[in-house]
């Protein structure tokens, strides 16, 4: 290497130190807690001098509910910092939605001794590698958002999981269109006593598109409904595919579709513009679209009429209870006696919330 | 005597079918799927796959010149994904709860566009920039900022999903004029642009001799760097332009849009007669592939073909529109 180039490699490599430095900066782990409380701390002593430690292991950073229950978790433990004085450090990192990224993730942070795992599984059918890990370095597991099976575990008694029953996503989506076709008679636009629906569907084969199609059908079978599915498809999750299904169906159909079910606000919103385009929402020419997530958009569509009614996963609710368990777990209590609600010695359910216009108050963010 | 005629007929039909090859498959693919279902046929769908492709349209023009450099852009995707974000955040309706921004004050509508075709054109320069003089293959370099587009959208909206978009905004894609959608005059006139840049003036000279023969055209002094970097450049200028349209066009924008568009823009391309290997594609081809995917993707959901079935008849289709095309410049050799 002549001079020069080293000259040019040594600029190259101190660009990306400091890219690299100021990204570790400003994002990554967030540490909350005041050391300089600990001298003071006199009355609960060596407690409080203890850093607590979290790692957080999530699936991907970018899926959007995902990324509000990692925002709430920082900011419960913010709060519980302020109240005792402990330092509580969360560490969230990024599995990339592969699982031996995130095996690797949580390798590095059992042998970095932190207190309490917060899982939230790539492949909700691996647990068992986790958890055996977990126990032979005697670190507690609280998994959440994606369920592992029954078996894995039962394998310990120091694992946890916290989630929302997917299906009754699906549940209250359908009960909410239930309700709204029993006491609207209109929204029969031809009068042969059938809802004749279309459905969007999320990515194929992910678990919450298949529990939310089949238990929001049911839930409006159940609620004594007949039903004619005109056409279903995926639009994978996303708004632009959401309105071009939406757009097609609109010309296969017209004005036969009474009902649009979609398994997330993103392709309902998708599908409403699609309506507009073609005269809905103006006027009194209606027709009841559901989601499920209550976005911010889908409230600002609910304020306007044109979204009937969508279904939070409770985020606040789940990250709550994820680090409440976490954190009696790194404080060496028992869970079931702090946390209410544990069901089975280690599940946490928290129920998902119907959203209509009606509610929409209690939920603005 | 007879033989001889019914011989050159034959070749003529032969010839002309191989040389527009794209244009039949479009013809039969639209005429076959309407005669299956009439409403295909409808004024409101031909002009719902029209606005679709109209988007699709100007980040194919994009990818082509691109592709015509004998090069390959796989930041389409991410960065029309980013400039739908950029574009949308500025643009929210003032009343809206949730704005991004809440002490911005109404811009011009013109103000955010041009600021998401500029975003577009810088992370063009930089693909430009570093496949030009640090050599990278263009594949690497462009998959690079492909990640890095879709890190910032991620950073930028936190994964949370824009609403509440201006009317004066989305009256831009769902507006017409004397009933011809926006959408299909902007992608006509960008298209106009294009077609005159590739043809008409020299630096469209330089991006096929690149393509064909690299040496040949160093050796007759075309200056590669700079053609690159502003092939590239005009590239990322027109995804930003595309993912404010999006944007309009869906009335909201996610850090995941835009998710896989450069492989549908290449697949476009490719069926639209852009080679591979370089030096050889036309606009009116470019636009014909679009429209051959979009007739397609309209088309297999009205006739209720089952999602899963789609995508094998997509690949079908894409193959043999391919393998029939080709077949034109085997004759040739």
């Amino acid at each position: 290497m002549n001079i020069k180039q080293l000259k040019r490699f040594a600029v190259v490599v101190a660009v990306l130190v400091l890219i690299v430095g100021a990204v570790a900066g400003c994002g990554g782990s967030s540490s909350t807690g005041s050391n300089s409380n600990t001298a003071q701390n006199d009355g609960n002593s060596e407690q409080s001098n203890k850093e607590i430690k979290i790692g957080v292991a999530l699936y991907k950073f970018d899926d959007t509910f995902i990324s509000t229950v990692r925002e709430a978790i920082e900011r419960d433990a913010a709060a519980k910092s302020q109240e005792t004085g402990e330092k509580i450090t969360i560490n969230a990192v990024d599995g990339q939605g592969q699982q031996a990224t995130q095996n690797d993730q949580i390798d590095t942070f059992i042998t970095q001794g932190y207190n309490v795992l917060a899982v939230n599984m790539v492949d909700r059918t691996s647990a068992s590698v986790i958890i055996d890990k977990a126990k032979q370095a005697n670190i507690p597991v609280v998994f959440f958002n994606r369920e592992p099976v029954k078996e894995d575990l039962q394998k310990w008694d120091k694992v946890y999981y916290v989630g929302a029953k997917a299906e009754e996503s699906g549940t209250i989506q359908g009960q909410i269109l239930a309700d709204y076709w029993k006491n609207h008679p209109e929204a029969d636009k031809n009068k042969d006593g059938v809802m004749q629906y279309v459905m969007l569907q999320g990515e194929p084969g992910h678990q919450d598109a298949i529990l939310r199609s089949e238990y929001s059908v049911k839930a409006l079978q159940d609620a004594g409904i007949k039903l004619e599915e005109l056409a279903k498809d995926t639009a994978n999750w996303q708004r632009a595919q959401g309105q071009e299904k939406m757009a097609a169906w609109l010309a296969a159909y017209g004005d036969k579709i009474e009902a649009v079910l979609s398994n997330n606000d993103d392709m309902a919103l998708g599908a409403i513009e699609a309506l507009k385009a073609a005269g809905y929402f103006q006027g009194d020419k209606f027709i009841p679209v559901v989601g499920v997530d209550a976005t911010a958009p889908a409230l600002d569509a609910l304020a306007a009429g044109q979204l009937l009614g969508t279904v939070l996963n409770d985020s606040e609710g789940q990250a709550k209870g994820i680090f409440d368990i976490s954190y009696a777990l790194a404080k060496g209590e028992d869970p079931t006696n702090v946390v209410q609600g544990i069901t089975d010695g280690k599940y946490l359910w928290v129920p998902y919330k119907p959203v209509t216009k009606e509610n929409m108050g209690e939920f603005k963010k | 005597m007879e033989s001889t005629i019914n011989k050159t007929k034959g070749f003529v039909i032969r010839d002309l079918a191989s040389r527009y090859a794209i244009y039949l498959v479009l013809f039969a693919l639209f005429i076959g799927i309407g005669l299956i279902d009439k409403n295909f046929f409808s004024i409101n769908n031909v002009r719902n796959i029209l606005i679709i492709a109209s988007v699709r349209v100007i980040i194919a023009l994009g990818e082509g010149g691109v592709l015509i450099t004998h090069g390959v852009d796989l930041s389409a995707g991410r960065v029309v994904g980013l400039t739908a974000c950029i574009a949308a955040s500025m643009l929210q309706r003032s009343d809206y709860a949730y704005k991004m921004f809440e002490k911005l004050p109404q811009l011009p509508l013109w103000i955010p566009i041009l600021l998401a075709v500029c975003v577009g054109l810088i992370i063009g320069i930089l693909n430009g920039a570093t496949i030009a003089f640090l050599k990278l293959p263009p594949f690497i370099a462009t998959l690079g900022t492909m990640v890095i587009a879709y890190g910032i959208a991620c950073i930028y909206t936190n994964a949370q999903p824009i609403g509440g978009l201006r009317d004066d905004f989305t009256r831009l894609a769902s507006g017409s004029v004397i009933s011809i959608p926006n959408l299909i005059i902007i992608a006509l006139i960008v298209a106009c642009i294009i077609w005159f840049i590739l043809n008409k003036t020299p630096f469209g000279k330089y991006i096929y001799a690149i393509g064909g023969n690299p040496n040949a055209a160093m050796v007759s002094g075309v200056n590669i760097n700079r053609t690159l970097i502003s092939v590239y450049a005009l590239a990322g200028a027109l995804y930003g332009l595309a993912g404010a349209l999006l944007a309009a066009r869906t009335g909201g924008a996610t850090n995941n849009y835009g998710l896989s568009y450069e492989l549908d823009a290449i697949a476009a391309c490719t069926i639209g007669g852009v080679s591979q290997s370089g030096g050889i594609g036309t606009v009116p081809g470019i636009i014909t592939g679009v429209l051959i995917f979009e007739v397609m993707n309209n088309g297999l959901v009205i006739l209720g073909v089952s999602a899963y079935w789609q995508q094998v008849i997509k690949g079908i289709i894409i193959i043999a529109t391919v393998a029939f095309d080709i077949r034109k410049y085997i004759a040739k050799r």
